[in-house]
């Protein structure tokens, strides 16, 4: 019998490891234990983000440059009432409704319009809500397009005025801004585009940086100081300011804003790179492989590498969200990427001066967006940077 | 293997170190050869020069440190004259190293397997993943650790299984010598025993020669055949483990001997303590080194160095005891006698 269980054990533990990748992953959990969530949650972040940008033209209901909608939808609106005169008989059923026959007023700036020409009726256009209500309770026309949620508002100021149909047209659930264009495409838009320029631009940095910084730390000498006091010169000056120069330098452009934010980035990754080199390089066990005879370059490849890792990973997370922010910041002043691509950072920068006038959505949506992208990276980071070390595991 | 055969011989050899306060003379006119198959201990006290004389062995003093002269011959090849591009196949291929900490000396983000297939591959590129493998596998289980922990990281062993394998990254290019730098120090007693076991059967199966530096001599009259004292920058005394250990010559050495602590309870006198400082060395004191905290110091002792002089058995003594000179009253004969 013991024995029996014993084997059992045993194929258990032969099959444990035949498993794949992924249940590896999953199984992982139980000895990462926090880590793993937390490295499991920014990683589903990022994730849901990243099929968003792969799918945007199937995903995203609008073209993110179409003026859909009125301006300043606020979220979750957009739907359109048709209201007429009580006691006229103009009342009927919507599904006998003869929409061809029809002249409806509407608002400037509203829905209505849209509606009644995507019905194909005819409209007649009122600067003021005010003239609109007028003109149907003289009679200038006998139907009228109005918001949804002002709807018991107006009946109760004009009890002569009675619904025909409501929720008629779409609704905006992020609303639109000031063009009146639809804030979820450009949301889902702009999680493509933050993501290439993003993450381009934090590969670039990396790459130049990191290998810049693994020369420096492990040259030393002569290479090393050129190398820190040019890194330094460039670290000293203030990020944004930067990159307008590079931008100015480079002209505007998706490639050409990765360059300019990446080139901000590069010392961080040089800094942090040489300095873990410098006391890796110090360590006994590099000096064991060179007494074992190990080359130079597989002593940088092998065992220094590897140990600076982890805290790339950590800048690398951390890096990606501040370079989102250096591009917004560039799309702010214009120099950015061209207006006709959808940029969350635009948006933010664009919201800000709409606040005042109450259009909250304008500058919230992006400025989440953004914030989860940055959590998400450093979430990710995080706890990659617990789990890729393999001294913190935990037998 | 013959037992005569020399293997290395080091010729006054001189490493210094430049610093702030001026330059360090860390192995001073060294000399000294390691015969083939023998297991040669170094000790001293700390500080005085013993690790960077075994790195220096290795060619492998770093900045600021430079070995000013001397010779390093090595299968009658001056190691000193090869480029370093030779030296590195040397290293690990002929002579390779074991370091003083086991928890520090593998790296931590490899497998043991890698460290050892690595090791291999540095220096026969025909070998391949499968056969480096089965190779690290064979040497592994000989140094009595499991086939299987060969995926392990390092930080999942023991020290004991760290430094078996730090032995095994020695042993695995069939190096001829072994320095083992402090290769014990940071184990336990139960460990150490085992492994000082283990260090003496490589030796007879494999007849590699093995210079252990240490400062703790009980283990260095476990293991080695010959044994040489250092003190700053010198060697001091050298012989045959017997003759150290029975008729010790120099003074630093009879009073090193001393301080070595004994688990019997009834001793209950005092250990010797040694009066004085080791000497600062970028300051060092003339004459001979040892002088200011000698016993049996003369007026030659701080004016002139004493030659390294072999009193016959191989039993080199650096003391003006042992030596003619100009003050002495009677011939030096009478007074070993």
């Amino acid at each position: 019998m013991t024995e029996q269980t014993t084997n059992t054990n045993v194929i258990d533990a032969l099959n444990d490891q035949k498993i794949g990748l992924l249940s590896r992953i999953w199984q992982g959990r139980k000895w990462y234990g926090a880590e793993w969530y937390i490295t499991g949650f920014g990683g589903l972040i990022l994730f849901v983000i990243l099929i968003l940008a792969a799918f945007a033209p199937q995903i995203s209901p609008y073209d993110p440059n179409g003026f859909v909608g009125a301006p300043f939808t606020p979220p979750g609106q957009g739907t359109q009432t048709l209201l007429t005169r009580s006691g006229e008989n103009l009342a009927v059923d919507p599904e006998d409704l003869e929409w061809v026959e029809l002249n409806i007023g509407v608002q400037r700036n509203k829905n209505g319009k849209k509606v009644a020409d995507a019905n194909e009726a005819a409209s007649t256009r009122f600067m003021t809500e005010d003239e609109m209500l007028e003109g149907l309770e003289t009679g200038a026309v006998d139907y009228i397009f109005v918001d949804d949620n002002m709807v018991s508002e107006i009946l109760a100021a004009y009890p002569g005025f009675e619904i025909v149909a409501t929720g008629l047209g779409t609704s905006f659930p992020l609303g639109t801004d000031n063009l009146g264009r639809d804030y979820v495409s450009r949301i889902i838009w702009g999680a493509r585009t933050i993501m290439s320029v993003a993450l381009a631009s934090a590969l670039l940095s990396s790459v130049t940086g990191i290998t810049l910084g693994l020369i420096a730390g492990f040259v030393s000498g002569a290479l090393d100081r050129i190398l820190s006091l040019v890194m330094d010169s460039i670290y000293s000056f203030p990020g944004l300011l930067l990159a307008i120069a590079m931008v100015a330098m480079l002209g505007p452009g998706l490639v050409n804003v990765a360059v300019a934010v990446s080139v901000v980035y590069i010392p961080t990754f040089f800094r942090v790179v040489r300095g873990q080199v410098l006391s890796v390089k110090e360590e006994l066990y590099v000096e064991a492989a060179r007494s074992l005879g190990a080359s130079a370059f597989s002593i940088l490849t092998q065992y220094i590498f590897p140990n600076v890792i982890p805290s790339i990973v950590v800048v690398f997370s951390l890096n990606v969200a501040d370079a989102i922010l250096t591009e917004a910041g560039l799309s702010f002043i214009g120099l950015g990427l061209p207006p006709d691509i959808p940029d969350w950072g635009y948006d933010v920068s664009k919201g800000h001066s709409f606040l005042v006038a109450g259009h909250w959505w304008m500058i919230t949506f992006p400025g989440i967006m953004i914030t989860l992208v940055a959590t998400g990276f450093s979430l990710l980071g995080e706890g990659l940077s617990e789990i890729l070390n393999p001294r913190l595991v935990k037998n | 293997m013959v037992d005569n055969d020399i293997l290395y011989t080091i010729q006054d050899l001189v490493v210094e170190y430049t610093t702030r306060t001026g330059v360090v003379r860390a192995v001073d006119e060294v000399s000294f050869t390691i015969k083939q198959g023998e297991i040669l201990g170094l000790v001293g006290e700390s500080g005085c020069g013993k690790s960077t004389l075994g790195k220096a062995i290795m060619r492998m003093i770093n900045e600021p440190g430079q070995i000013v002269s001397g010779k390093l011959l090595f299968d009658n090849k001056d190691l000193m004259e090869i480029s370093n591009e030779e030296m590195r196949k040397i290293r690990g291929n002929q002579v390779s190293m074991i370091f003083q900490d086991p928890m520090t000396s593998l790296n931590p983000v490899q497998r043991i397997v890698e460290h050892l297939v690595e090791t291999i591959q540095t220096h026969d590129f025909s070998i391949d993943n499968k056969m480096g493998r089965s190779m690290a596998g064979k040497l592994i289980s000989r140094l009595g650790i499991r086939t299987e922990r060969i995926d392990d990281y390092p930080h999942q062993l023991s020290g004991g299984m760290r430094q078996r394998v730090m032995i095994g990254l020695g042993l695995v290019l069939n190096a001829d010598l072994i320095i083992a730098d402090e290769a014990t120090t940071s184990l336990d007693v139960i460990v150490e025993a085992k492994l000082v076991d283990q260090l003496k059967e490589i030796r007879d199966e494999f007849g590699v020669s093995i210079l252990t530096i240490t400062h703790n001599i009980a283990l260095v009259a476990q293991i080695a055949d010959r044994l040489a004292v250092m003190y700053a920058g010198r060697i001091v005394e050298l012989g045959s483990i017997y003759e150290i250990f029975e008729n010790p010559k120099h003074p630093y050495t009879q009073g090193l001997l001393k301080c070595v602590p004994t688990i019997s309870l009834d001793v209950k006198e005092q250990l010797y303590k040694m009066p004085g400082e080791p000497p600062d060395l970028t300051n060092p004191p003339t004459g001979c080194r040892f002088h200011p905290r000698c016993p049996e110091a003369m007026p030659i002792c701080s004016q002139q160095r004493p030659e390294l002089e072999d009193l016959g058995g191989e039993h080199y003594v650096h003391c003006w005891l042992y030596q003619d000179h100009p003050d002495k009253s009677s011939s030096t004969n009478e007074v070993t006698l």
